[in-house]
């Protein structure tokens, strides 16, 4: 997201989703696409069957890795100087779009004298990916008339998650990939309705549309709507809620002045009067359909803060682990109780019905809000979700023609869509960016925050299983799905499983220096060796008692994909039935 | 099919409302948000059947539904269950409009549930419901029948057979059902002279020469039975499922199923019989973790085996239809029509 933003502008998909079965040449990097994005993954299947090449990195040999013409296995955490590696052979190829950088970028100079000094045998000591796999990729990539880049958290969630995507669109723009129908630069977004979180302002800076609370002209237009005015500084990141304290980035501690609370941009700043004490602690929060006690890293840290609070309201479709631990529980309307709308990954907002009346007491989110408001002396009276959207297009100037009646018996509409007239936006950055020129960041090598050491010397990658979703709140309730994935499953190569004496099904502990935590052994040529890849779905195996909560400094993401770990075998509970 | 009639456009739909007093009727129609499933339409005079479109599901649906209420059970305090089979009504139920592959499938369906006497469920069912089919003029864009002869035209198995020829339906009787419709409302139908029979002949030839693909089952089914297929086709299918076991749902013809309880409180339950597919991995998983089916390489074996070659040895015919669901279904092009295609390489 930020890092989408500092270059181009905007922080969401460049093309549509079926603008990839176009493309020349698809370069896929982070994303277990198959098991993740599985609507995105067709589209790159449909697109090898009509030729196009497929370039895929991760660490991992994941299924999309197994179908790509090139698999650049890097070492975790070495995205930046492998995407500087591409950038200068195609640079010394001549491979660059020399009049799409001169008409639509800027900065380039800084960045083509940085590449000029790089050395590409320190590329390969840092990524591992032999020059010649690293000249072939630039050479496809560079050469193609229309490329794509999809990436996913396995770019994003590092401490120099910002740089990783920044370093990506540089690519893009290095070879004139952005801006035009079949080429473009794609965060995956792994939820149904992230995109529209983001854009309806669950961002601690931003009110919707990316209108960001320091601005007091965009302030001043909420404030004419509400009859309040929004606070004029950025509030808390996750984590800090979570875990009640900013947590550490990869670059040493967060100074003050770096902190999100204190970005210059006018009013911000801790003097604003009425404004919090960074520092200070929360004392009640209301979590809707997170499940942090699961999902967040270093979960001991998040329980301590938890017990700390003097209040938790949690409101969600099932009892999830963090629902168990509130005072007050709101049961929530799934998606098929309610109306409203999601907006997808391409930037699709999209109509959803009511089909089903909710069970018992449950009720739709809105309603929630609204009655909670209510009770907070701020009444809300919204007749239905229709006029909630119409509050949107008013104050949102992205969302500006999107209307209920426009969305329905259709398949929606693609932001931004300025007024009633407007067609939507298939891809962004025609002609020019949103931000007027596309800018070059240039970004060096950042080690992960923790290396292995003797003590800890394997690395652990996170991520998601095909049959479960995030904290499985839902899909563990499927008596299927669950046949097909019931056990925690810790993927080891068998090169490191020989050497610590583990036969595959076997019960083993995984310690980090947070905490440890029990697996069912899968021997598997998936992950190389040093490396092992768990998921976060089970509550019986909570993972993220191991991951770090040290964070990329823009984006505040964690870097659950990265922590050094030591494996033994589960012992004394050898025979112990799984 | 021997007796031939005549039924005007203009009282098909007079003939539903009549027939919807007698049966639950079941058409495809186009819902509001522009799919066509068959559904149960309870006021024929608001609701038209679509007779364009290829309905998204299939009378699997209705005779061996998604999910089977089995039993209520008990838990004793000594862990003995008692099961109770729940009060079930099986209204008669009329299938109109239903094409010649979806038609077939019933047929399968029967050769699969029928004999013996366990499936009581799925007889009741049957043995309360007709079948009124359509022939297909104009084959859609994925159908494949012809080429492993469950269509475009339905020979035997329907009560009732429509053609579509412009202004008139020709109507063939085919089982008891259907000539007791005609015994019953001889009104609506008008015995059909010679030249309308010949008309059903040239549709039925237009018809074959219609399909937009070229379909080789014929190489495939061979190349199964003699076990001669080109190396890596299972690797390759195996790459491209993404395991959403859409193809098998969708299928009119597969009858995995896996059964679950339900518990409803510490002693109260239900037990449940679900869809299940063999393209899940877990389906052929055994209880010690080992599995037969290496997800990674032969995850569609069973699936197509079971269609292209074990059926043809054990029934004499495919059990594909060739209706093409899941040519249009499928993520990431690992359906049946990709298959043969593979086989025929
Ligand atoms: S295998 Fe595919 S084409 Fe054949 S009957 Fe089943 S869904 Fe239709
Ligand atoms: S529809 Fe395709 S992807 Fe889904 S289970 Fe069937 S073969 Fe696999």
């Amino acid at each position: 997201m930020a890092g989408l933003a500092t270059t181009f502008g905007s922080g969401a998909m460049t093309n549509s989703i079926n603008e990839i079965e176009a493309a020349e040449v698809i370069l896929v990097s982070g994303s277990n696409t198959t098991e993740a994005h599985p609507q995105v993954a067709r589209r790159i299947y449909a697109a090898k069957d009509r030729g196009a090449k497929l370039i895929v990195i991760d660490p991992r040999r994941t299924a999309i890795a197994r179908l790509a013409d090139l698999h650049l296995a890097l070492k975790p955490g070495s995205d930046i100087p492998l995407i500087n590696g591409l950038m200068k052979v195609i640079l010394d190829e001549n491979l660059a779009d020399d009049l799409f950088i001169e008409l639509r970028t800027e900065n380039f100079f800084a960045l083509r004298d940085y590449l000029y000094r790089l050395d590409l045998a320190e590329v390969y000591r840092q990524t591992g990916v032999a020059p010649e796999e690293l000249r072939r990729a630039a050479l496809l990539y560079g050469r193609a008339g229309k490329a794509v880049i999809c990436y996913c958290l396995g770019v994003t969630q590092h401490v120099c998650g910002t740089a990783n995507v920044e370093v990506l669109a540089n690519l893009a723009m290095l070879t004139g990939n952005v801006e035009k129908e079949d080429a473009g630069v794609d965060p995956l977004r792994g939820q149904n309705n992230v995109q529209g979180a983001c854009d309806m302002g669950a961002l601690p800076g931003m009110l919707p549309g990316y209108q960001p609370v320091t601005d007091p002209e965009a302030r001043q237009r909420f404030a004419a709507a509400w009859g309040v005015e929004p606070p004029a500084w950025p509030g808390r990141t996750l984590l800090a809620m979570t875990h009640g304290r900013e947590p550490d980035s990869g670059d040493g501690p967060v100074s003050k002045s770096d902190s999100p609370a204190a970005k210059p941009g006018g009013a911000g700043g801790a003097d604003q009067p009425g404004q919090p004490d960074p520092a200070s602690g929360i004392r009640a929060l209301l979590i809707m359909g997170e499940n942090p006690l699961l999902s967040d890293p270093d979960l001991n840290g998040v329980a301590e803060n938890f017990r700390r609070l003097d209040f938790l309201a949690v409101s969600d479709i099932f009892l999830t682990e963090t629902a168990a631990q509130a005072d007050v529980v709101f049961p929530a309307a799934c998606f098929a109780e309610k109306d409203g709308c999601f907006t997808n990954t391409e930037r699709r907002v999209q109509l959803i019905s009511r089909a089903v009346a909710p069970p018992g007491q449950a009720k739709s989110d809105l309603e929630i809000i609204a009655a909670l408001s209510q009770q907070l002396g701020y009444p809300m009276d919204y007749q239905s979700a229709a006029e909630v959207m119409e509050e949107i297009a008013l104050l949102t100037p992205i969302y500006g023609g999107i209307y209920h009646d426009r969305l329905a018996g259709g398949w929606g509409l693609q932001w931004p869509c300025w007024d009633r007239q407007h067609p939507g936006t298939p891809y962004l950055h025609k002609y020019y960016f949103t931000r007027g020129r596309g800018r070059f960041a240039v970004a060096e090598h950042q080690p992960p925050a923790e290396s292995t050491d003797a003590d800890y010397p394997l690395l652990l990658n996170t991520g998601r299983v095909y049959h479960h979703y995030h904290t499985g709140s839902m899909t563990r309730h499927s008596a299927i799905l669950n046949r097909e994935c019931r056990h925690p499953l810790l993927q080891i190569n068998p090169a490191d499983a020989r050497a610590r004496q583990i036969a595959g099904g076997e019960a083993v502990r995984l310690i980090s220096r947070r905490g440890e935590v029990e697996f069912k052994a899968e021997l598997s040529q998936q992950v190389p060796p040093g490396m092992v890849y768990g998921n976060f779905h089970f509550a019986e195996a909570p993972i993220n008692q191991l991951t770090t909560t040290a964070s990329d400094r823009r984006a505040r993401c964690p870097e659950y994909k990265i922590c050094a770990v030591r494996l033994e075998k589960a012992g004394g509970d050898e025979g112990r039935r799984p | 099919m021997s007796d031939q009639y005549l039924l005007s456009r203009d009282h098909l739909a007079p003939l539903l409302r009549r027939l919807a007093k007698e049966y639950r009727l079941v058409a495809p129609v186009r819902n509001d948000h522009g799919d066509t499933m068959f559904q149960e339409i309870a006021n024929p005079v608001a609701t038209v059947p679509d007779l364009e479109s290829q309905p998204q599901n299939s009378l699997k649906d209705f005779l061996f539904p998604q999910q089977e209420h089995l039993y209520d059970y008990r838990l004793d305090d000594a862990g003995g269950y008692h099961f109770q089979p729940p009060a079930t009504t099986t209204p008669p139920t009329l299938f109109f409009g239903v094409r010649p592959c979806d038609l077939n499938a019933v047929l399968y369906l029967d050769v699969v549930f029928l004999p013996g006497r366990r499936e009581l469920s799925y007889r009741r069912r049957r043995e309360n419901s007709l079948l009124i089919g359509l022939n297909c003029n104009q084959p859609f864009a994925d159908c494949f029948c012809a080429a492993v002869n469950a269509g475009p035209f339905l020979e035997e198995g329907s009560d009732l057979q429509l053609t579509d020829l412009g202004r008139d339906f020709l109507v063939e009787v085919g089982r008891a059902g259907g000539a007791e419709i005609i015994r019953r409302w001889p009104h609506f139908f008008r015995s059909a002279p010679a030249e309308e029979r010949n008309r059903r002949f040239q549709l039925y030839l237009e018809a074959r020469g219609g399909f937009s693909r070229q379909v080789h089952a014929d190489q495939a089914i061979k190349r199964l039975a003699a076990d001669t297929l080109p190396s890596g086709v299972w690797e390759e299918l195996a790459t491209r499922c993404q395991d959403c076991n859409g193809c098998a749902y969708l299928c009119p013809t597969c009858t995995c199923f896996t059964i679950v309880d339900q518990p409803q409180d510490q002693h109260h339950g239900r037990r449940l019989r679900l869809w299940d597919a063999c393209t899940a991995t877990g389906f052929t998983a055994m209880a010690g973790g080992h599995n037969p089916v290496q997800p990674g390489k032969d995850k569609l074996r069973q699936r197509f085996r079971h269609k292209l070659e074990l059926d043809v040895k054990k029934h004499g015919r495919p059990s594909c239809m060739g209706c093409g669901r899941c040519v249009g279904a499928c993520f990431g092009g690992a359906d049946i029509l990709h298959f043969i295609n593979l086989a025929g390489r």
